[in-house]
């Protein structure tokens, strides 16, 4: 009795930690919205599951499961430019190996993680050993990997495969008893995805290495400081260029759950997600300088991000670049609160 | 003693030496393929100068323009993300003034609504005054500068769009068209203005304390306050500036299209002029900058650029080109290969003297 009540109270103590302030922001800030949508536009059907699964959870599974790299790689306190381009990259290999080559989909996907992974990889040495900003490494990235997608088509190619036919429309409904007794469809209808399956699948994956495994320690000291690392002892060469692979991975993963979201591959397609990834990853806690971040925080920062747009649609008045600039004020706020944070815990260390 | 002495490996050690050379070498491959490269005459009917080399300037006029300032960003440590956005913001508000009356009279003429002054100072104001939000963020809010500017990146665009209802105005007005199409003389207007900015911008960080004070506060920013720097201001008056430059840079963008178009004007500009002063050998690191790397750096990247219009390569594969020739330069200009030259060259020099 007495041991389980103290293991509850550490599990509380727990959770009150500072450091996941960032992530209730952004949990709260995303409720704030939420309420805000409901009251105003519940009766136009902005509270019901639909509204909720798909357009902010399905529709933007794919940044999701980019932003799971990218809160890694910032973690590390780098930065990627470079996975729009290699999505984008994903749906060319993809389009063009099934469309005109005749290639099994699954055959052309593998080949895309191979270069996904050894482009991240080779992007996270050249951070590494040539002492080049990532900022301008990944860009390098970026051109190099539009320029290919260019180079193989600049039309955008139709998808004709059977796998990919069958992914898109594979739906889990989600179901419901009826005033009849009976399991039935709820309406509006709502159902899961691969692509959601898939960004679930990969927020786990991401939280487990990074919160249980020796890899996420080093990924968070590398981020915190990576001389004192360095001198710990830690693999800091080899962590940087798995968490740059690790987002290729992530990149060409988000890739593949494009294309089976618009079932073509286009050259141009996803130019600019990279900041769209970047910007989720901020606004669910990861703080630019490293060190902090939190794949739940990242979570809700592409359901937060993605409420904006719903709340506008919602709306229907609003011209849909207002989303836009709620997105940059929400950046803000929440720069504002990571700085309030940050500056309170310095003065409670202080003291 | 300094003497006047050829001293090899200072100049392969200097960043810029490896720009200059990179744009040689690039003209050379052009100038292999297609002799008639380097050729320039005058356009009888506008006597305008007209030839592949003044294309690549002219062109390169708005990304000069813009690395100006990223240049005195990049010095101080910083990034500024939001020039493009700018750019767009700039032309989308010169054209709602040339065409308020849009509902009204909604064939584009040789009219303005606005005095032409306002059409030239409200964009450049208003470009300013975001600049100067950016230097506020960043100053004064103690942001990181790669966060602070993407805020405008990500909204800025979007602003522009509202300035402008989401539509794509045109003008016809021939003094707004002198801007980006006219010329003084023989030569095209674009390199009039980035010429005199280039100029000024060099007067004014090399003929008073600015460009020491950039680079102090770059290096260093509580030491430079400790030793009576402002580093605040000096920051504030940075970004603004730079936002100043993305404004001029968007009047010239939209005044070559005579239209605006928020979507695609000034799209990854702020990449380019990045790329411009990375490859002009200003370090992302902050301190130490060179306009002159800079102006030789945005040749390099219109250079590509016009190299692969040139050859019949399809337009949008130019990045593949871009990225294996940053590429290169960066490898050259990167701490370890710099190292092994300089070892190299010091080694050969103590054979010598040995």
């Amino acid at each position: 009795m007495e041991n389980s009540n103290r293991k509850r109270q550490s599990l509380f103590t727990r959770l009150m930690n500072p450091k996941y302030v960032m992530v209730y922001a952004t949990i709260a800030i995303f409720l704030i919205i939420y309420i805000f949508g409901a009251i105003q536009y519940g009766d136009k059907g902005f509270t019901s599951l639909r509204t909720l699964v798909i357009s902010m959870f399905t529709e933007n599974a794919y940044y999701g499961i980019s932003a799971v790299g990218m809160t890694m790689v910032l973690i590390t306190g780098g930065i990627d430019l470079s996975v729009g381009a290699v999505s984008s990259l994903t749906g060319m290999i993809i389009a063009y190996g099934t469309a005109r080559l005749g290639i099994h989909p699954l055959v052309c996907l593998l080949f895309a993680f191979v270069i996904g992974i050894g482009l991240g990889a080779i992007m996270g040495a050249g951070i590494q050993f040539l002492n080049v900003p990532p900022f301008i490494m990944t860009l390098t990235g970026m051109f190099l990997t539009r320029g290919c997608c260019s180079l193989i088509s600049r039309e955008s190619i139709e998808i004709q495969s059977d796998l990919i036919d069958a992914l898109a429309n594979f739906k889990i409904y989600i179901m419901w008893w009826n005033s009849d007794g009976e399991w039935a469809k709820i309406k509006p209808v709502c159902y899961i995805n691969f692509n959601l399956i898939l960004f679930i699948i990969m927020i786990i994956v991401g939280t487990i290495l990074l919160q249980k495994t020796r890899f996420g320690r080093n990924v968070y000291a590398v981020g915190g400081n990576e001389q004192s690392a360095k001198l710990m002892g830690l693999p800091v060469a080899r962590t940087k260029i798995l968490v740059y692979a690790f987002n290729g991975f992530c990149s060409v993963l988000a890739g593949f759950a494009y294309t089976i979201y618009v079932k073509s591959g286009w050259n141009l397609a996803l130019s600019g997600g990279e900041l769209e990834v970047i910007t989720c990853a901020v606004i669910g806690g990861t703080l630019m300088t490293g060190g902090v971040g939190y794949m739940v925080g990242t979570l809700f920062g592409v359901l937060l991000k993605s409420a904006i747009p719903a709340l506008i649609t919602f709306n229907g008045n609003l011209l849909s670049w207002w989303g836009k600039i709620a997105t940059g004020a929400l950046l803000l706020l929440f720069i504002f609160i990571q700085r309030i944070v940050v500056l309170y815990s310095a003065r409670k260390k202080q003291k | 003693m300094k003497t006047k002495k050829f001293n090899w490996s200072q100049i392969t050690r200097s960043k810029i030496t490896w720009a200059i050379v990179a744009e040689i070498l690039i003209l050379l491959v052009c100038f292999i393929i297609r002799p008639d490269f380097f050729s320039i005459s005058i356009q009888p009917s506008t006597g305008v100068l007209y030839g592949s080399l003044i294309d690549i300037v002219n062109r390169s006029a708005e990304i000069t323009i813009i690395a100006m300032g990223m240049t005195l960003v990049i010095a101080l440590g910083g990034t500024d993300l939001s020039v493009g956005a700018l750019v767009a913001v700039s032309g989308a508000m010169a054209l709602k003034l040339m065409r308020w009356d849009v509902l009204e009279y909604n064939t584009p003429g040789d009219y303005t609504v606005y005095p032409f002054f306002l059409v030239l100072l409200l964009p450049l104001v208003t470009c300013t005054l975001m600049g100067l939000f950016n230097g506020l963020l960043i100053a004064k809010g103690g942001m990181q500068p790669f966060i602070a500017t993407l805020i405008l990146m990500v909204s800025g665009r979007g602003i522009a769009q509202i300035l402008t209802n989401g539509k794509q105005f045109t003008t016809m007005y021939s003094p707004f068209r002198m801007i980006g199409q006219g010329n003084l003389g023989p030569i095209p207007m674009p390199i009039v203005i980035m010429v005199v900015i280039c100029i000024l911008m060099g007067i004014f960080v090399r003929k008073t304390a600015f460009g020491t004070f950039v680079e102090s506060v770059g290096v260093n920013r509580s030491a430079s306050r400790l030793s009576g720097i402002s580093s605040d201001k000096v920051i504030l008056i940075v970004y603004a500036l730079t936002g100043l430059l993305a404004g001029i840079a968007g009047l010239i963008y939209s005044s070559r299209i005579m239209s605006n178009d928020s979507n695609n004007a000034g799209i990854n500009y702020e990449m380019d002029a990045i790329l411009a002063v990375v490859i002009g050998g200003t370090a992302m690191t902050g301190g130490k900058f060179s306009l002159v790397g800079t102006f030789v750096g945005s040749l390099i990247i219109r250079t590509i650029v016009t190299f692969v219009y040139y050859f019949g390569i399809v337009s949008e594969a130019t990045m593949a080109f871009k990225a294996l020739i940053i590429a290169v330069v960066i490898v050259l200009q990167s701490e370890p290969v710099r190292e092994y030259f300089a070892k190299r060259s010091e080694a050969r020099a103590a054979r010598k003297s040995a």
